[in-house]
């Protein structure tokens, strides 16, 4: 190519990626969040409730994780109305990346109560603690620190996953560089910030996912 | 929602085409790499360059990692088909996380393989071929299954590219009838379906093929 990239262009339409880049950022924090609460909460149903609950959340979980999260994404977008839901974009995004982040969430959780192994859920048992207590103030405590990093990975599928939201129109960043790429047809100066974008978010994660992992094992 | 049943069979056969096709390529060029990748000295240029190729596949979401081939093969000079526009991408992002893999698989196996081995007196290359390859492949089994059904997953994402595969075909008749809950639960059981069966394989293949008593807590690489 002998035409150079057009920095002047590239730093002109920064702002507006900027901004989109932070609505990126907002979905995926309030998803993680609203996924950890769901999540947490069925996690203690997977392992605690009786056989129907336990085949029903298993259940759920093969689907979010069998199922490409485009067409999750769709499902949510055309179903919500169906039930008298009407969102705006954003937040029937966060809806659609919290019913996949809900599947992942159970099974990170479920996993790490799991590897604590079972002297300690049977001494607590034998103190006379019911199940839930057990599970509530001796299991998860201690899987807490453990599940931190495995959390921290899941932000950055997440953010991954929340570029698909520029199907369903939420001007997220993928979105926005999109319709910078059809409104002024340019596209190499595009798709480099567009990348180095989520290079920076998404590797000063997997950073601080590490850190995390370093400091847990210590 | 029966009737539409064969009208999505061409969309799913090129759903399972375009995954095949792409693991078949990256596990050549990425497994390969992998290993390559874990025999290089810390110093080697190799690793930087290695480095950054995994780095950008895992540090992007794969529909930007579409976009960017799509629209950058046509400035580059190629005229290519979705297809295999599509096929080059998925391949690009499959052989990024199969270096992780192939890497993985081998540095699991132990410096004291490789030492020991060469005190008995063979060569490194002898060494790498007839003792830590053999027991590194059995290892890559279970996350490369893991990865098919990954790639199955995001073949779905060339839809945006117009690649006639499954859920873009479903779009094509849902947008024409308006049965759009019908399409997208039919797709979700052909996915699941789809990706149930790779992942009972998998399991198969690891416990009755592959069970050489190495102990399946062991085996469990994910």
């Amino acid at each position: 190519m002998t035409t150079g990239l057009d920095t002047g262009f590239m730093l002109e339409i920064l702002p507006k990626l900027l901004r989109a880049t932070w609505v990126t950022i907002q979905i995926s924090v309030l998803t993680v969040i609203l996924s950890c609460l769901f999540g947490g909460l069925l996690s203690a149903w997977r392992i605690l409730g009786g056989r129907v609950v336990r085949a029903v959340i298993y259940g759920f979980v093969e689907f979010t994780r069998g199922v490409p999260p485009l067409v999750q994404i769709a499902i949510i977008y055309f179903a919500l109305p169906r039930f008298d839901v009407v969102l705006n974009e954003f937040w029937t995004g966060v809806v659609a990346l919290t019913f996949i982040g809900v599947g992942y969430t159970i099974e990170i959780v479920r996993a790490q109560v799991e590897s604590l192994g079972r002297g300690q859920s049977d001494a607590a048992l034998a103190l006379g603690l019911t199940p839930w207590q057990t599970l509530f103030l001796v299991l998860l405590p201690q899987a807490l620190r453990r599940i931190l990093p495995p959390l921290t990975n899941e932000l950055v599928n997440v953010i991954k996953a929340s570029a698909l939201l520029s199907v369903i129109s939420v001007n997220e960043l993928t979105k926005v560089a999109n319709e910078l790429i059809f409104i002024h047809f340019v596209v190499i100066e595009v798709l480099i910030e567009l990348t180095f974008l989520y290079l920076i978010v998404v590797g000063s994660l997997m950073w601080l996912s590490r850190w995390l992992e370093r400091r847990s094992a210590a | 929602m029966i009737e539409v049943v064969p009208r999505l069979l061409p969309g799913l056969r090129t759903t399972i085409e375009v995954s095949a096709i792409s693991l078949a390529l990256a596990t050549l060029i990425g497994i390969w790499l992998g290993v390559i990748r874990a025999f290089t000295k810390a110093r080697n240029p190799l690793n930087w360059v290695l480095d950054a190729y995994v780095f950008f596949v895992r540090g992007t979401p794969i529909i930007v990692q579409i976009f960017v081939l799509f629209f950058l093969a046509p400035e580059l000079g190629l005229r290519l088909d979705p297809y295999w526009v599509g096929i080059i991408a998925l391949t690009f992002n499959s052989a990024g996380y199969q270096i992780e893999i192939g890497r993985a698989a081998v540095q699991s196996i132990g410096a004291a393989q490789f030492d020991a081995s060469r005190s008995l007196g063979l060569s490194r290359r002898q060494t790498i071929w007839l003792v830590i390859l053999p027991q590194a492949v059995r290892r890559m089994i279970a996350p490369l299954t893991n990865e098919m059904s990954q790639l199955i997953k995001a073949s779905s994402v060339l839809s945006v590219i117009t690649v006639f595969e499954l859920h873009k075909a479903a779009n094509a008749i849902s947008s024409a009838s308006y049965k759009y809950v019908e399409l997208l639960a039919l797709q979700a059981v052909f996915y699941l379906v789809l990706i149930l069966s790779v992942s009972r394989f998998a399991r198969w293949i690891e416990t009755s093929v592959l069970d050489t008593g190495e102990g399946g807590a062991d085996f469990q690489v994910r």
